[in-house]
């Protein structure tokens, strides 16, 4: 850094008008949340709550207020952590067992394979959106958070594979062929040498999976049709359509709904960027 | 051992497209399969002037958004590129609005762009610019813009993170040289840096573009397509052709030009990153 005043002064700047831009949208909301609705409708809109209350939120967790006679939040809470830690084991599981052979196992075609699981990643969004749902209402799974559940693992496999392999690949070979020298098994050297050295990995692709997986909207909003198999991100929208104008309610269920998410990216920061320089570019 | 996840991508990708295709070519009547092998729903489709407009929001859309998203992207990228304390904090920061969920994003910018007490409106009326607050998401004309501009928030940190790696990547032995033989600040960034990074920004370009064709929640959950249709694409249309009007011929023609567009963009993406690796040999 330059030491001359102008220049500091623009980058001090610069940075304050980026960590804004980066922030602003999702801290207003956050504020409103702890602001009374009247204090919303109000004008000019405050920047602190004059009134700071934890209404909203106590309205969406207790049973008979107006927020939870609409949507059971507790039960919604529950069914996203259920969809998403379900799906989440699921493909921590299968992706090892395929990055383990895509690492360490040599078969034809398998670079050709392993480029494939992620160009497929590519083909998603809206145009799987009325196949899935006929494979899924063909399965006998519609209104069933098993359907999500086999979604999401299906959708989540290729990248949690792609950054598995990606991380047995640094682990050097040396190590295993000592273990298999000293008499160790194949699965015994992939349990013991093997998985340890894999956790961060295997961290990045479950944390990856579980926001995706918590995040998803699309596919719930056509699957679930019962108000108690409903998600969170179903709940939340439901929420806007009702409360046009309370936002705080609305602010206090979005909170609720970005809070594991939070929690996971303050404490899980250097999974996230591992994940990304592997391989979330592609696709 | 890889059967699972070969078993995913043939049955949740490939079967689907399949199943689409079929469905494209089939001739339904109150939901039922009646005929195959008709080219009936191509020509309601195309027939449908909602087509038109929606071609003509799916490109705004595909190309504001990327376009947004690079130059953007680009330009926060250059400034997180310095080394510093402060720069090294944002640019943990900036994954924020990547990994929050959408339908929280959406929320967040509803409430920014609510038509009677959000911030942005009310702040555009005091500083004059407009006389009264701005409708954002309810005005047909503006509609496709203000979604464009949301999405670019929701989209441009992976690329600007590719970006800021790349211009850290560059030699600084070759800045320091262009210094010294004269150039000046974008001297430097347009002949020395921007060639240097020319290939990954390439690629996030056309990434971009393949993120924006298949992306749903986010514009759904906004406007639903409206007011009036005015911010339909390809995607919530698709959507709502399925799920709202049951019109699964339709809904299915619309399905296979958005996977033709994909089709082609991933073709671009390989050859891209084909002629990148026959360079590195």
């Amino acid at each position: 850094m330059t030491r001359e005043p102008i220049a500091t002064t623009l980058f001090a700047l610069c940075a304050g008008v980026i960590a804004l831009y980066i922030t602003f949208p999702i801290l207003w909301l956050i504020l409103a949340s702890f602001k009374p609705a009247s204090e919303l409708a109000r004008l000019p809109a405050t920047i602190l709550p004059d009134e700071f209350t934890l209404g909203a939120y106590r309205d969406l967790l207790t049973a008979g207020t107006q927020s939870s006679q609409l949507l059971d939040w507790r039960r919604l809470i529950a069914n996203s952590f259920f969809i998403s830690v379900t799906s989440t084991v699921i493909v921590v599981v299968l992706a090892s067992i395929a990055g383990y052979a895509f690492a360490r196992i040599p078969f034809p075609g398998r670079d050709l394979i392993l480029g494939g699981l992620l160009v497929s990643r590519m083909f998603q969004g809206a145009v799987l959106l009325l196949p899935t749902y006929r494979l899924m209402v063909f399965l006998g799974l519609h209104d069933s958070p098993w359907a999500l559940i086999l979604i999401y693992s299906a959708f989540g496999l290729p990248f949690a594979t792609w950054i598995i392999t990606a991380g047995l690949r640094e682990i050097p070979m040396e190590l295993e062929e000592a273990a298999m020298v000293d008499g160790a098994s194949r699965l015994q050297t992939m349990i013991r040498v093997i998985l340890p050295l894999a956790v961060p990995s295997l961290v990045t692709a479950a944390l990856w999976h579980f926001v995706g997986s918590w995040a998803e909207f699309a596919f719930a909003s056509i699957l679930l049709e019962s108000p108690e198999k409903k998600t969170v991100t179903l709940g939340l929208v439901n929420f806007v359509d009702y409360f046009t104008l309370e936002f705080n309610r609305v602010g206090a269920a979005a909170g609720l709904v970005a809070l594991p998410i939070l929690v996971i990216f303050f404490f899980g920061q250097r999974y996230f960027t591992r994940g990304l320089l592997q391989g979330a570019v592609k696709g | 051992m890889i059967l699972p996840v070969v078993f995913a991508v043939v049955g949740f990708v490939l079967g689907p497209a399949y199943d689409v295709f079929r469905l494209s070519f089939t001739r339904f009547i109150m939901g039922q399969e009646v005929a195959f092998g008709t080219l009936v729903n191509f020509k309601t489709l195309l027939a449908d002037p909602m087509f038109l407009q929606v071609l003509r929001n799916t490109a705004i859309w595909i190309l504001g958004g990327t376009l947004g998203c690079v130059v953007l992207g680009l330009a926060l990228a250059t400034f997180l590129a310095i080394e510093s304390r402060v720069t090294t904090v944002l640019r943990a920061l900036i994954l924020l609005p990547w990994i929050l969920p959408d339908v929280v994003t959406a929320m967040a910018w509803k409430w920014m762009l609510h038509g009677q007490v959000g911030i942005v409106g009310q702040t555009l009326q005091a500083l004059g610019i407009t006389e009264r607050p701005m409708s954002f998401l309810g005005d047909p004309n503006f509609v496709m813009w203000v979604l464009v501009a949301v999405v670019i928030w929701r989209k441009v940190p992976l690329i600007t993170l590719v970006l800021t790696a790349a211009i850290r990547n560059v030699p600084s032995e070759l800045i320091e040289a262009s210094r010294i033989d004269g150039a000046n600040r974008w001297e430097t960034f347009r002949y020395i840096v921007m060639p240097q990074i020319a290939f990954p920004f390439t690629a996030v370009t056309v990434i971009s573009m393949i993120w924006m064709t298949a992306e749903f929640t986010l514009p759904w959950v906004m406007t639903g397509g409206g007011p009036a249709n005015s911010s339909q694409i390809m995607s919530t249309y698709i959507y709502q052709q399925s799920f709202e009007f049951f019109n699964w011929g339709v809904a299915s023609a619309m399905s296979v030009v958005n996977l033709l567009c994909l089709a082609a963009l991933v073709t671009l993406y390989l050859t891209v990153m084909r002629r990148s690796w026959s360079r590195k040999e």
